[in-house]
Order: C-alpha cells, then structure tokens, then sequence
C-alpha cells in the first residue's frame, strides 16, 4: 500500500487576534482616559479663569485671620502693651512725688512770705524809734561831751591836787588816814570820769546807731534779701516741678489715650481674652460693603452655596497687610472682627459679607 | 513630598541647563575637540530625500536650492517622495523635474497617504547612494549643505550628521522672532556639548544625513513603528537619531551646514507643530525609560542625561506651571522673568546680528512674549500631547490623514 507521504508543512503563522484586540482596548481606554483629562484640563482652565474674574470683580470677600497670642505679631503689640503700662506706672509714681515736692515748696514759700512782713514791721518800727530817740540821744551825746570836757579839766588838776595831798602829808597837816581818803576821793573821780567817757563814747554809738544804717541793720537788711531770694528760688523751682508736672501729666495722658486705643485692636483682644475671637481681612475696595452688624456668608468653593455663619461685631480702624488669597499680590485693608455661629468658617480661605456673592 | 520632588527633579534640569550651557560656551570657544575634523575630499554619493505633502510652489524652490548645491552633480541626486498631495505640489516636483536637467530628480508618489516617516522610508528604495539626506520640503539649502554634511562622515564612527536650520522668515511676526531666539540657541550653544561627545539627541528633520546602510537597517523599525497598533508618522527624525546612537554610532550637527525654513506665523500654526514635537519627545521618553538599561550600558552618560531629562524637563514644566498657578498666578508674569528673558533677548539679537545678519531680529523685545508661550507650552501643550499620543497627522499640515498600515509604498516613480 502505497504511502502517501505528506510533506508536513507547517501551519501559516496565524495573526494574533488576541494582540489586535489588547492593543484596540487600550487606545479604547486611552482615548477614554484622554477625552476625561482633556474635558477636565478645560474644565480647570474655565474654572481658574472664572475664578480670577470672579476674585478681580467681586467686592464682598473678606478673608478670615485667626490670631493667636503666639503670632509673631501679638507677641509684640503684648511686649508693646507691657512696657507702656510700666511707664505709666513709671510717669504716675514721678507725676506724685513731683506733686508732693511743689507741695511742700509751696508750704514754704507761706512760710517765708508770712515771716517777711513780720520783718519789714519790726525794721519800720525801729527805724521809727531810732528816728524818735536819735537826736535826742545825740542833744545827750554832746552835753555829755561838754560835761567830760569840763571834768576832763578838772581831772587835769588831780596831780596838783595829789601833789598837795602828799605835801600835807609831809608837812604833817593831814593824817595818812586823810590823806587815803582824798586819795580814794580822787581815784573815784578819775574813776567817774572814765565811766562817763565810757558813757559818752557808747552813746555815740547809740547816735550812730539810731542816726546812720549800722551794721546790726545791715544783718537784718541781709536776712530780708536772702528770704525774699528764698522765696524767689522756690517760686523758680516750683515753676520747673510745676511745668515737669503738666508734662508728665500730658505724657500720662497720651500713654492713656494710647492704651485705650491698644485695647481697641483685634490683637489686644487676642492677648488679653480668655476666649477664641475670630477676624477678618478686608480689603480696602470691599470696605463699603462692611460696618458693624453685616452678615457674613461662607460658601462652598469660596463662591456658591453660601450660608449666613455670623455678623460683623466689630470694624477696626488700623491699617493690616496681607497677601490676596488668590492673586498672592499684597494689599491694604483693616481687621473686623467676626461673630460666628460657625466656628468652623474661621477656617474659609474667604468669606463673604453683607451679600451672597453669587445670589444663591 | 511629591512637590518637593517636582521642585528638585526641576531644579536638577534647571542646572544641567545651566551646566550645559556653560560648558557649551567654554567648549565653542576652546576645546577643538568638540568639532569633527571635515574631510572635503570625502565625497560619497548621495541621495537627498524630500518627502512632501500639501507644499505647493515650496516643493520646486527646496528643489532649485538644492540644484545649486556646490557638490559634484553626478554624485548626488534629488529623490521627491509625495505623500498623495491635494494640492499641486505633485505637479511642482515634475515641473522642478524639468526644469533642474543638471542634477538627477526622482519624483515618487505613496499609493497612499503614508505620513512623512514612511514617505522618507519609501523614497529611500529608489535610492542606491552612500549617503542619505532627508529634509523637509519647505526648506532652502545653502549651497554648501551637501558638501559640509557630507564631509563629516570621513569619521567611520559617526552615524548621523544634522545641519544648522535657520528661520527664513525671522521679522514676519513676534511669533517668528521668537523661534529665530530659540533655533539660534539651540543650534549655535545647546548642541555644542551632545556634538562634543558625538551624541546630540535629536538632528532635525530639515536636514538630516545617515550612511544608507544605517538607515536601511533602521527602516523596518520605522515601518513598523506604532503606539498600540496605531502606525506612528510623526518624529521619525528624533526616533532615527536615538536608533543611531543605540547602533554605537556618533551623531552631529555640524553648524555650517545651513538650510532655512519657513517657521509658523500664526499661533495656531506654532501650537500644531510644538504639539507634534511634544508628542515626540513624550514617546522618545517613554522609549527611553522601557530600554533604559540598555541606554545606560550602551551610551555616553551626556547622552543618557538629554534623553531622560529634557523630556522630563518638558513634563515637569506643566506640574511647575500648575503649581504656580495655583500659588502665586502673578509670579509666572512677573517683572524678573521678563527682565530675564528681555536680557537674554538683547544678547541673542546682538549675537544674531553680527553672526547670521540673515536671521536679524527687528524687535528683540518680541522674546519677551515668550513668557506668555512658555505658559502656554508648559501647561497645554503637555497635556494635550500626552492625551493625544494616538494622532495620525503631519502637526504642521492642515489636513489629517489616515495612515497605512506601513506597507502603503506603491510606487508611481518617475526615471
């Protein structure tokens, strides 16, 4: 039996049809995948650009700022805040012990204003007295003088007579006993006499004193110059501690003035209270959309879905800078400060005040 | 962790930049090393591909340019390879056919649409030369083009030689005068470092020379050259010098081998043709991470370093565009990048001036619009090339064309 013998030829190689189908599946989902980016790169594009219009257009946003005792900004103005209450304290300890230095000063002027006319009294009425008594101390002064003179003429004949006295001794006229008593007799006389040149050389000064401006009146004259400087120094003084003093007091005044102020910025409120305040940015271009009592909207996306979370309790007048949540360009604005019903929108990247920005 | 990646991936290529530009500079001025050492006496035969499509008049003024190349006539030749035009660029090539007696033209024509990288594969079958030159049918040759490239190849190690491409229409508009900045640029200080270490990442398509046997032995990987079964037409000039390189072979550009090209007016225009390089880059990359061991092992780390970074510079760019986008939208268009580039804009135009007065820029202060591109490149450009790695089309051309299965290479050539 014949063999037919077949040339075994291998089989065509058969395309693929599994690879045909993989590769279809994957640009299937490629394609799929490509149109959904594609859709979504358009979708970010108009959303970006819709959202910078909406950020340049709108004048409502405000942007929440929560401060904390530990910002750096706090901790200053609380330094700030320290150090101007220990120079109050500082200025109030001075402005009293100035007080009470003009005070005694003033005590003692009183003092030395009372004792001034004591003095210019008693320096008139003496003055008056030595006018009344001087010249008659100086008609006594001169008879007195006449009367030394003419014992001074006597007492120019106690030699003669002692010469006698001593003859007669000799010549045994007299005893030693008499002659001891004119002896006696005589020294009193020179003795008299003394006295009375003494009497007459202190009236003379008494004239002198009563007539002319003598040294006694010049000491009193002296007291009177000196107390009235006294009295002209301590008004210079009390002028100087009395300006100190308006200055201080001005000084205290303008550090009260500006503690009051302190105690009106969101970071006093910060430092100084016990629970959380939240504030807000506002742009100077949104300031006509805030006052005190506005409604403050949160939304979703930071523009739709908005709901009302608090009001405006309070508008701060100092300047802040900050950096615009979208634009990341700084601008000027002021703080306000927010009442929230909703804690959790302290956390927006902006709110809204006043309006829903997109009406819904 | 994952921006602060981006930030430092960006910031590596942000300083082999600047690295390389440097060294670039330092390189063009003192290391003679860096160029190849030209042998005119070296003439191969040589066959100019120009695959064309929808290029009208511009078909038979590429053609006349090239007849007046300063290259022995009877040693090259002329292959035009239209890839079914609408238009009469068909009728342009027979007419430069005629009318161009002194030098050899072919004129070929696909059965089908085939798209540019089988066109140049379809034109090669006609070719018999040593030398292949494939450019870009709306280019002007100088003269000396052939003969330069030609010259380079007495380096048995080089494989692939590019020539510099200059902007024909420099002054047409502030989109023109910004590719001038860029084409100058990349050619004259960019490529300097790739050229001294014989592997420059990518020689252009205008204007792109390959030993014949190299690119007969590439062209079934060009054929066959797909994206899950999608044929792939679009930067085969890319895709042959990185096939050259991993052959062990040199690549080059040698900057005196000058051709011009007419570069987009229109942003339209511009957003097509970066969107088919974008595209480019992005499967260059994707190549390049599946094969990198083979990359690491076989080629020069300067060469490892352009292929992976500079396409990752390009995806990196549109996370850092979003990122500032999203952080700070004003610092993109700031007033220190656009001093930056307005600098770097006055010494390019004064460099162009006095080295290339043809490419001459009118307004230099035109780059500072580059800002606005560079947004523009950054952020859509990417994109859209990764989402549209399946497209077909010549990029620069208005029509969309159905691709052929790689084989479509029926022949019409005339003698």
């Amino acid at each position: 039996m014949a063999t037919l013998t077949v040339k075994k030829v291998p089989p065509e190689a058969k395309p693929s049809v599994i690879q045909p189908m993989l590769y279809k599946s994957v640009v299937t989902i490629y394609r799929i995948f490509a149109i959904l980016t594609l859709y979504v790169v358009l979708g970010g594009v108009l959303a970006y650009g819709f959202v910078m219009g909406f950020y340049a257009l709108n004048t409502s946003w405000a942007a929440p700022v929560i401060l904390s005792p530990t910002d750096d900004k706090s901790l200053s103005f609380s330094e700030k805040l320290v150090t101007s209450r220990q120079t109050l304290e500082g200025l109030n300890v001075d402005k009293k012990r100035l007080q009470e230095g003009v005070d005694e000063m003033n005590k003692h002027k009183t003092a030395l204003l009372a004792l001034e006319p004591e003095l210019q009294a008693a320096i008139i009425r003496e003055k008056k007295h030595n006018q009344a008594t001087g010249p008659q101390l100086l008609e006594l002064d001169k008879q007195k003088q006449a009367d030394n003179l003419k014992t001074q003429v006597v007492m120019a004949q106690v030699k003669e007579v002692e010469a006698a006295i001593d003859k007669d001794l000799a010549a045994g006229l007299i005893t030693k006993g008499d002659a001891a008593a004119q002896r006696a007799a005589l020294n009193q006389a020179q003795s008299s006499y003394t006295d009375s040149k003494i009497g007459e050389i202190l009236l003379t000064d008494s004239v002198l004193e009563k007539t002319t401006t003598a040294t006694k009146s010049l000491d009193v004259l002296d007291k009177q110059a000196e107390l009235i400087s006294q009295i002209a120094q301590l008004d210079i003084a009390i002028g100087v501690a009395q300006k100190q003093l308006h200055e201080e007091t001005q000084q205290i005044d303008r550090l009260k003035l500006a503690l009051t102020t302190a105690k009106q910025t969101p970071y006093y409120l910060t430092v100084s209270g016990d629970s959380t305040v939240y504030f807000a940015f506002v742009p100077y271009d949104n300031q006509r959309n805030v006052s005190t009592g506005t409604a403050v909207y949160d939304c979703f996306l930071n523009m739709v879905v908005c709901k009302k979370v608090g009001t405006v309790k309070q508008v701060f007048a100092g300047e802040e800078h900050a950096t615009h949540p979208i634009f990341k360009t700084d601008i000027r604005g002021f703080l306000v400060q927010m009442q929230l019903d909703h804690p959790e929108s302290a956390k927006s990247k902006t709110v809204f005040l006043n309006r829903k920005p997109l009406f819904f | 962790m994952a921006p602060v990646l981006v930030w430092l991936i960006l910031i590596l290529c942000l300083l082999i930049s600047i690295v390389k530009y440097t060294f670039a500079l330092i390189l063009k001025w003192s290391v003679p090393g860096a160029t190849v050492k030209k042998d005119y006496t070296y003439e191969p035969t040589v066959s100019v591909l120009m695959p064309c499509f929808n290029e009208g008049k511009t078909v038979y003024e590429t053609i006349e340019s090239i007849s007046k190349s300063n290259y022995p006539n009877d040693r090259f030749e002329v292959i035009a390879q239209d890839d079914c035009s609408v238009d009469d660029s068909h009728e342009w090539m027979l007419k430069a056919q005629r009318d161009f007696a002194n030098i050899q033209v072919r004129v070929g024509r696909n059965a089908v649409n085939s798209g540019k990288a089988r066109s140049v594969c379809n034109a090669l079958k006609l070719s018999a030369a040593e030398l292949v030159i494939s450019i870009d049918s709306d280019c002007i040759f100088h003269p000396d083009a052939i003969r330069e490239l030609a010259a380079c190849f007495s380096e048995p190690k080089i494989g692939s030689v590019g020539g510099r491409v200059g902007v024909r229409n420099p002054n047409e508009s502030t989109i023109t005068a910004i590719q001038t900045f860029i084409y100058y640029a990349a050619f004259q200080v960019y490529k300097v470092p790739e050229n001294w270490t014989r592997s420059v990442g990518c020689i252009s398509g205008c204007l792109f020379a390959i030993r014949r046997e190299l690119l007969l032995e590439i062209e079934p990987k060009i054929r066959s050259r797909h994206w899950f079964g999608i044929p792939v037409n679009q930067g085969e000039d890319r895709f042959l010098t990185h096939q050259t390189l991993l052959r062990g072979y040199g690549t080059y550009i040698n900057n005196d081998a000058l051709c011009w090209t007419t570069v987009p007016v229109t942003l339209p225009e511009l957003f097509k043709q970066q969107l088919r390089w974008r595209r480019s880059i992005v499967r260059d990359l994707f190549y390049t991470l599946r094969t990198l061991p083979q990359h690491v092992w076989t080629l020069h780390p300067n060469t490892v370093l352009t292929l992976v970074l500079t396409p990752l510079g390009a995806l990196l760019g549109l996370l850092v565009a979003i990122t500032m986008l999203s952080g700070n939208p004003m610092a993109w268009a700031g007033p220190a990048p656009l001093m930056l580039y307005l600098g770097i804009a006055a010494v390019l135009s004064w460099v162009i001036r006095k080295y290339s007065a043809r490419e001459a820029i009118n307004n230099p202060l035109a780059f500072g619009a580059y800002l606005a591109w560079s947004l523009v490149s950054s952020l859509f450009i990417t994109t859209l090339a990764l989402c549209t790695l399946d497209s077909k089309d010549w990029g620069t051309r208005a029509k969309e064309q159905e691709a052929s299965d790689g084989d479509a290479n029926r022949q019409e050539s005339a003698p």
